[in-house]
């Protein structure tokens, strides 16, 4: 389990979370190259189905973030975005999929330090927790 | 079949140190779709570019993908290059290895493989782009100004003055606004009709604005640039291309004891006035409900001696149709009245007044013309207590905020009543000094320490009549909060600043959000303070939250820039990144079945209902629409909705699904 | 029953409607959907235990829609539906009249969509003590257990979609699942397609589920669907403070948000 990568997606927001993983980079603090960002205008565009394809596709954990709340580019979709998480949360659950797999968090442009430690306490959570086998062999035969 | 180009960046060895760049111009090489691989030191350079460009004629790309530094910093950059070399510019991505790898992680094979993998996603984005066009907007290059107080007098002068068309609409007779009824301003204790009324006059001469007084917004329909607005003039019973503002009616109409509107209820006017000598336009307005001839059909006396004969008994509202390009809110404001204060008796005691009826009674244009006489029976106030935050910060009001101008206000109350009854004694019960502004804190201190003014930091909790006197109880809490009861001959309640009462009603007629306190809501509370979330539409002033005259200026002035530059040019060129809800062949149309659960959740209300006729015009089905001059391009519509009826250009589906599994799925092409 | 029939036989004989959804004898003793057209068929109407369906699922059918104004034999769950679709502007005030029905035989007419309004506030719209009492059974399990547990179950889904055609707000008129562009969830009936499918489609009803359990009933394999609907309304209800259906104007709970929502899981 020790050499375990897991596999880390993160759905981010373009105007907080993406600029604050730029001053990260801009700050030259390191953290696990696990994780991969998938930039999304806001937390609102990010369809959950997406997280489900990511999964399916091997992911091992995800991070969600976007703005902090009131300081949203658009005004409100990150409270949207929060409103389907808790659903989506509980539902998943309730389902026996593990949420703990899925990091969510407010990182604003400023905090770059902030993105640095989420990265590096997500990486470290699902390397504890260990591959997502379970849920990639449900994979089968099908594409996709 | 794609033909994808890879141009992979070492920004002088800021990503090259990290990443074994010629690794990844290999592996995205054998990407399939990528026709043309390459690896350069600076991209961003101008050689950097012309590669790129060179690229895209001579391999004829369908798509480029250069993986570099934030798209945050150079998109525009490579997107302009590409452009120049006549790939639309919306088929160029960047893979961020700089900022996103290089940068944060050490050199390894890891890192250099992360690379290979956003590389990978960023082709398999690129190769599901689309090629957009910029969307254009035309632009009617006419303002609507609503409310004629300060704010709204600046932001009209200040468009109009940009050579553009302003039609400002004013709900009360008279422009002016709460301004024109203050006797003197703070910091300066300049007199405010004397700033102000320079003002009202040059709106109404300005060959740039249209001023429609007495009037209100009927309906505002349409989109930044391009909305139709309805006014409704109200009627004034008068003529007023006749009428020549003499006067005569309103001396001589025989009802007169109706308390003035303008002199806060402390001063009496006739049926047919003028609000106040200075008002622009200076034309009188009848009031219907008290008139003698509307109530019991008979005198019409003014129409009897008016020489010009303007007057109009039968006169009807009526409904003005105005196409505009953009909107400035500047509604105003109004403060706390009533029974609001059963614990200070106000509404009880004649002497209990609030902030606006003290700026009357010292005002020399006022009831009392400028002297300090108390309303009760007009005698003049020995001591003078003045209760700040009556009603601001007190949650159990249901009013948490600050009021922001009463602290200054208050201060330049017990200074004016000083200035005018020089043996007079005023108290200020105070929770906190709010003095900040350029010369606040020192006229603050000027009330206090040259004009003595008795300062007590305390609330006040309640004030009762003994002997003909008020006597106002409260505690000093910087003497260990010990009770304090003064007996005061007038007592000044500085009640809290709310939003006007149509306040929620104008909002939902235009379509803009507003905050718990109905005040409208900015676009963004740090960087968008002067627009709402409607596009066109602007704030300027205490619509917003109370301000003082200094910031509705600045903020009208703001929103006025915000117009001029809106109407600058004669179309409006908007980046196409903004959600599409699909049409289909007949019979379907849409797969949209038009249940509008997105409408409620978009930002903006960029969500429309659009109905497909059929040729003999009956109803098919009702769809919805994104109005591209309204969507802001958040994509939160089309994470909701369920059919997968909305996409959203630049963040499609297709694109985001594409680089989910490219991402995760390292091909054979790899490493 | 006879109220019912007069009912009907009255609403058909005014032209008051064209169609009477409502309830008729099935095989076996059970009862199927039928639709009355003449004041004479009036008799083939009944109103009984077997009576659960979910008829206002008839409403969004275009074959049925073509019948004309329908008065549509409502049980509460269909009187929900009702306010449901009429809140995602899929049927307005003139599209149709109730009939709702009571287990002891007395029928309301409720002619507009605020006397279904003013009947539904009547209603007990929580899950019962024994719903409840399931939901809290399977929330008690540990994650292992109901993974395991609705494995088992998703492994049964043949993908026949008997589930979304019997779910009277599962109307759109191409379902995500036919989505090929990309294509979100895998054809194949394969432990993961049925899995997606299944979320998908729970979350697709959350704050909109009126808990008929017409999608449980139609299940060939029989999985507990409306376990998931449950646990969705129960969820929405305790962040959100929404129920579905209790209004014909409403904003629906996922287009809306209150800035106090609860974060306690976002760091």
């Amino acid at each position: 389990m020790s050499d375990f990568n897991p596999k880390i997606v993160a759905f981010v927001c373009n105007w907080c979370t993406y600029a604050g993983a730029d001053l990260t980079g801009t700050s030259r603090m390191k953290y696990s190259p696990q994780v991969s960002i998938i930039r999304f205008p806001c937390t609102g565009r990010i369809d959950f189905m997406l997280l489900l394809k990511a999964f399916a596709n091997g992911a091992d954990g995800i991070i969600v973030s976007g703005c902090h709340p009131n300081d949203c580019h658009y005004s409100s979709g990150n409270f949207h975005a929060r409103r389907r998480w808790i659903v989506f949360r509980g539902l998943l659950d309730f389902l026996g999929i593990d949420v703990r797999r899925v990091r969510f968090s407010w990182v604003s442009a400023a905090e770059g330090a902030k993105w640095a430690q989420l990265v590096n306490d997500t990486a470290e959570h699902v390397r504890q927790l260990g591959p997502f086998s379970g849920y990639h062999r449900l994979r089968g035969l099908g594409v996709g | 079949m794609a033909r994808i180009g890879v141009f992979i960046c070492h920004c002088g060895e800021n990503i090259s140190a990290t990443v074994d760049v010629k690794k990844v111009a290999a592996a995205a090489s054998r990407i399939p779709g990528v026709a043309h691989s390459v690896e350069y030191k600076y991209m961003c350079s101008d050689p950097g570019q012309q590669m790129i460009k060179n690229a895209v004629r001579e391999k004829n790309l369908t798509g480029v993908v250069v993986a570099a530094c934030s798209p945050r910093m150079h998109e525009p950059t490579f997107r302009r290059a590409c452009a120049e070399a006549g790939l639309n510019p919306f088929l160029c991505e960047m893979a961020n290895i700089r900022e996103h790898c290089s940068w944060v992680h050490e050199k390894s094979d890891a890192t250099t493989n992360k690379a290979i993998d956003i590389v990978r996603t960023l082709v398999a984005k690129v190769k599901k782009n689309k090629a957009l066009l910029p969307i254009k907007v035309p632009v009617t290059k006419t303002a609507l100004v609503l409310g004629g107080g300060i704010a709204g007098i600046q932001a009209s002068l200040d468009i109009a003055n940009a050579g553009h068309k302003v039609i400002l609409v004013e709900k009360q007779p008279s422009i002016g606004g709460h301004m024109s009824q203050l006797s003197e301003t703070f910091p300066t204790l300049d007199c405010s009709q004397c700033i102000l009324t320079p003002r009202m006059v040059e709106v109404a001469q300005h060959p740039n604005i249209t001023l429609h007084s007495y009037s209100e917004l009927e309906s505002l329909d349409g989109f930044i640039g391009n909305f139709k607005a309805r006014i409704r003039k109200k009627a004034r019973s008068l003529d007023e291309k006749l009428c020549t503002g003499c006067g005569l009616c309103t001396q001589k109409c025989p009802t007169r004891k109706i308390a003035s509107e303008f002199d806060a209820g402390l001063g009496l006017r006739p049926a047919i006035y003028v609000p106040f000598p200075q008002a622009v336009p200076n034309k009188p307005v009848i009031d219907r409900e008290h008139c003698t001839y509307y109530l019991k059909g008979k005198c019409r006396l003014c129409e009897k001696i008016c020489p010009t004969q303007a007057i109009r008994f039968d006169q009807e509202d009526e409904i003005l149709e105005v196409e505009v390009g953009a909107v400035v809110l500047a509604t105003g404001f109004d403060i706390k009245h009533g029974d609001f204060f059963p614990e200070y008796g106000y509404g009880k005691y004649k002497d209990v007044i609030d902030g606006l009826q003290f700026e009357r009674l010292a005002s020399a244009s006022g009831p009392t013309l400028g002297e300090m006489r108390r309303p009760s029976d007009g005698r003049v106030p020995e001591t003078v207590v003045f209760v700040a935050c009556a009603g601001s910060r007190d949650p159990a009001k249901g009013i948490e905020y600050c009021s922001k101008i009463c602290c200054m206000y208050t201060a330049k109350h017990a200074m004016l009543y000083k200035h005018k009854v020089h043996h007079g004694r005023p108290y200020v019960f105070y929770m906190d000094i709010r003095a900040g502004g350029k010369m606040y804190e020192e006229f603050v201190r000027r009330a206090q320490e040259v004009d003595g003014v008795q300062y007590i930091r305390g609330r006040v909790s309640r004030i009762y009549e003994r002997g003909g006197k008020l006597v106002v109880k409260g505690a000093d809490t910087l003497l260990g909060a010990r009770p304090m009861e003064i007996e005061a001959d007038l007592v000044v309640l500085a009640t809290a600043g709310v939003a006007n009462a149509g306040a929620e009603e104008l909002a939902q007629k235009v379509h803009v959000s507003y905050d718990p306190y109905y005040f409208y809501s900015e676009a963004h509370p740090k960087l968008r303070p002067v627009e709402t979330n409607t596009a066109g539409i602007f704030l300027a002033g205490a619509c917003q939250a109370p301000k003082d005259i200094p910031e509705s200026v600045a903020q009208a002035s703001g929103a006025a820039a915000k117009v001029a530059g809106l109407f600058s040019q004669s179309e409006l060129v908007r980046e196409p990144l903004i959600a599409v809800v699909d049409r289909q062949a007949p019979p379907l149309y849409s797969t949209c079945v038009g249940c509008f659960l997105c409408q409620a959740a978009c930002p903006y209300q960029a969500i429309e209902k659009e109905e497909i006729r059929g040729r003999d015009g009956r109803l098919i089905k009702t769809v919805a629409k994104v109005n591209p001059g309204l969507c802001q391009g958040c994509g939160t519509c089309v994470a909701l909705c369920r059919s997968k009826s909305i996409d959203i250009q630049g963040f499609s589906h297709e694109q985001v699904y594409a680089e989910v599994l490219a991402l995760l799925n390292r091909g054979e092409s790899d490493v | 029953m006879e109220t019912l029939r007069d009912k009907a036989r009255e609403l058909l004989a005014a032209r008051t409607v064209q169609v009477i959804i409502g309830y008729g004898q099935g095989s076996g003793g059970g009862a199927r959907a039928v639709f009355v057209r003449e004041a004479a068929e009036a008799d083939a109407l009944i109103f009984n235990e077997a009576c659960r369906q979910n008829l206002a699922v008839y409403l969004m059918k275009p074959e049925v829609r073509k019948l004309g104004k329908a008065a549509l034999v409502a049980t509460p769950s269909a009187l929900r539906t009702i306010l449901q679709l009429a809140a995602e502007n899929q049927v307005g005030d003139h599209d149709l009249l109730a009939l709702a029905v009571h287990a002891a035989g007395e029928v309301t007419l409720l002619a507009t969509l605020q006397a279904i309004e003013a009947h539904v506030t009547e209603l007990d719209a929580d899950l019962s003590a024994a719903e409840k009492a399931e939901l809290r059974k399977y929330e008690a399990l540990s994650l292992e257990q109901r993974r395991e547990y609705w494995q088992e179950q998703f492994s049964r889904c043949l993908k026949c979609y008997a589930c979304r055609a019997a779910c009277p707000l599962c109307y759109c008129s191409r379902c995500t699942v036919e989505c090929n562009q990309p294509q979100w969830i895998p054809v194949p009936a394969h432990d993961l397609g049925n899995l997606e499918w299944n979320v998908m489609r729970a979350m697709h009803l959350a704050g909109r589920c009126v808990n008929c359990g017409d999608c449980s009933r139609a299940c060939p394999v029989a999985i507990p669907l409306y376990l998931l609907n449950q646990k969705l309304i129960s969820d929405v209800f305790a962040n959100f403070n929404a129920r579905s259906g209790m209004a014909a104007k409403t904003d629906n709970a996922m287009s809306i948000f209150k800035p106090d929502d609860s974060e306690d899981f976002i760091r």
